[in-house]
């Protein structure tokens, strides 16, 4: 039964929004709306469990003294400080309408210069493995090698500078080769998706249930 | 010293000295500014012509579909966007399809409208301009004469006039998104009762004139993620709703294959995308002047050269030391 039934409403949910985006008709239409009110209450629930499994996870730690302890206060401040700036005081500290809040002060001065800088370490970590990794040792690697200096060259002014060659055999590279190689994964991929969506949708696939299908 | 010492210290050099001229490359272009020319492309041309053919009758979606990591690319394409659109006319509707969105959002709308803003637009909030509304003037071009005769004059500096409600309207973020694109396609409203301030939304003219995405001409997504393709599958598949992508540089070449479709009727990739569009806005005397993704890229320039002469370095030391012989290095790092 514990499983029987998830299944069941597998089946019937998966067929039933495939069987409706091909069924102009109202009630149909009836159907669709009356997903798209429910999916979001379906999804706020999975969000207190989310919040709360997290929570726990990080409380536990903490009252356990586990190695890394100090970093869970990191998680769990911002996780209820941060809605309790929005919802409860979202008013700013100093009054007036136009004066940012709390939660904005946080978001602008915090959060927006963690993750620029964390993006930003990219490049460094880029150049470095570009140096080491980056070898024309065969024939297909000092293909992916020239293709990859003349797109970067081409995606510069400075490569119009050095000749207009190098934007237009990078572009060449990017609108042709690129596209053909991209579109026969996307094809790949969508295709697969397909497939695991009927195994699920047919009970043929469970893993999703736990326990790995048994 | 053996020959083969030197390469294979040249190999092993310590990546501090990498990171280290990452850094200066990074900065110093910024601080002498080289203005290289930058030519313009057919993807970010057809998004150009596409909004340059809008007016006052239009309405666009700029989604801000980014968090704060990829700002420094997505950030420059959807200002761009908005003042094309705001030169235009034309409304403009934002939205986030992830939580940190919204504050991209904001802060766009912020620059944009900032005195300091080399060529701003006066924003007017909802409440300030009620009056004019309650006496049915909700026409823009009435709007504006109606409200510079009760003696309110532009700033130094600025360019128009923006009416919130009226020309543009934060709509923010919800939840599961794509499910909200897909409601959309029948109501606005239904989805975002309220904009992002608690305005209702219902009330806005706006929102009179375009009550759903089948209404909206054009869906400008400014995405760091796949969030992107949601726009294409949900509203581009269902309604037929034009889409344009404004995505980061590494992204730009997986969406090639949905230019070629016709499904975007145009693509800026990365900070090259939005420096052409700035171009473009400049060279159409829509902008006076260009803006940071144009100053931005003489840094990528200089970091590409660097990133090159490493490359081509790293090669020279390990063909020349004979390690493409060898299975493996003796080096540390």
């Amino acid at each position: 039964m514990k499983r029987t039934v998830p299944l069941m409403i597998v089946m019937v949910g998966g067929i039933l929004m495939m069987v409706q985006y091909f069924i102009p008709h109202q009630y149909s239409q009836v159907i669709f709306n009356n997903y798209l009110e429910w999916a979001p209450i379906v999804g706020a629930f999975a969000l207190i469990l989310g919040v709360g499994s997290l929570t726990r996870l990080h409380s536990h730690k903490i009252r356990r003294k586990a190695q890394n302890w100090q970093y869970s206060w990191a998680v769990l401040i911002p996780l209820f400080g941060m809605p309790f700036f929005a919802l409860i005081v979202p008013q700013s500290l100093g009054g007036g309408s136009d004066v940012h809040g709390v939660h904005d002060f946080l978001f602008m001065h915090i959060q927006v210069p963690i993750q620029s800088t964390m993006f930003s370490l990219l490049a460094f970590y880029i150049a470095s493995a570009a140096f080491r990794a980056f070898r024309a040792k065969s024939a297909l690697a000092t293909i992916l090698l020239l293709a990859a200096v003349i797109v970067m060259l081409g995606q510069v002014p400075i490569g119009d500078v050095l000749g207009k060659w190098l934007p237009n055999t990078g572009l060449w590279i990017l609108r042709y080769p690129n596209l053909a190689a991209k579109r026969a994964i996307m094809l790949g991929v969508g295709f697969g998706m397909l497939a695991t969506n009927l195994k699920i949708i047919f009970g043929v696939e469970r893993n999703w249930l736990g326990g790995a299908g048994k | 010293m053996s020959a083969v010492n030197i390469w294979e210290k040249m190999l092993n050099v310590d990546r501090r000295w990498i990171f280290l001229g990452i850094g200066i490359v990074s900065i110093v272009p910024f601080l002498i500014g080289f203005g290289m020319p930058i030519t313009t492309t057919i993807e970010v041309e057809g998004i150009f012509n596409f909004m340059n053919e809008l007016g006052p009758d239009d309405a666009i979606f700029i989604g801000f579909d980014f968090a704060p990591g990829t700002q420094a690319e997505n950030m420059p394409m959807a200002v761009a966007v908005m003042r094309h659109a705001f030169h235009n006319h034309t409304s403009v509707f934002m939205t986030a399809y992830v939580p940190l969105g919204k504050g991209m959002a904001v802060s766009a709308l912020d620059y944009v409208t900032n005195p300091k803003t080399e060529g701003f637009y006066e924003r007017v909030l909802y409440e300030d301009w009620v009056d004019y509304r309650e006496a049915g003037i909700t026409n823009k071009e009435e709007l504006t004469v109606a409200w510079e005769s009760d003696g309110n004059a532009l700033p130094e500096g600025a360019v128009g006039w923006v009416f919130e409600g009226r020309d543009y309207v934060l709509l923010g973020y919800l939840p599961l998104f794509h499910l909200v694109i897909l409601g959309m396609t029948g109501s606005i409203e239904t989805q975002f009762p309220v904009d992002y301030h608690g305005n209702p939304i219902g009330d806005m003219p706006i929102l009179m004139e375009h009550k759903s995405l089948r209404d909206v001409d054009l869906a400008v997504t400014t995405s760091g993620s796949s969030a992107c393709v949601a726009w294409i599958t949900y509203a581009r598949e269902k309604i037929g709703l034009p889409i344009a992508f404004g995505v980061t540089g590494v992204m730009a070449t997986d969406y090639f294959p949905y230019i070629q479709s016709g499904q975007i009727v145009g693509q800026m990739g990365g900070l090259r995308g939005a420096a052409e569009y700035e171009v473009l806005l400049k060279e159409n005397g829509i902008t006076r002047t260009t803006d940071k993704a144009f100053t931005g890229m003489d840094v990528q320039s200089a970091a590409h050269i660097f990133i090159i002469l490493l490359i081509v370095m790293g090669n020279i030391a390990f063909f020349a030391g004979g390690f493409h012989k060898q299975t493996k290095l003796k080096g540390r790092r």
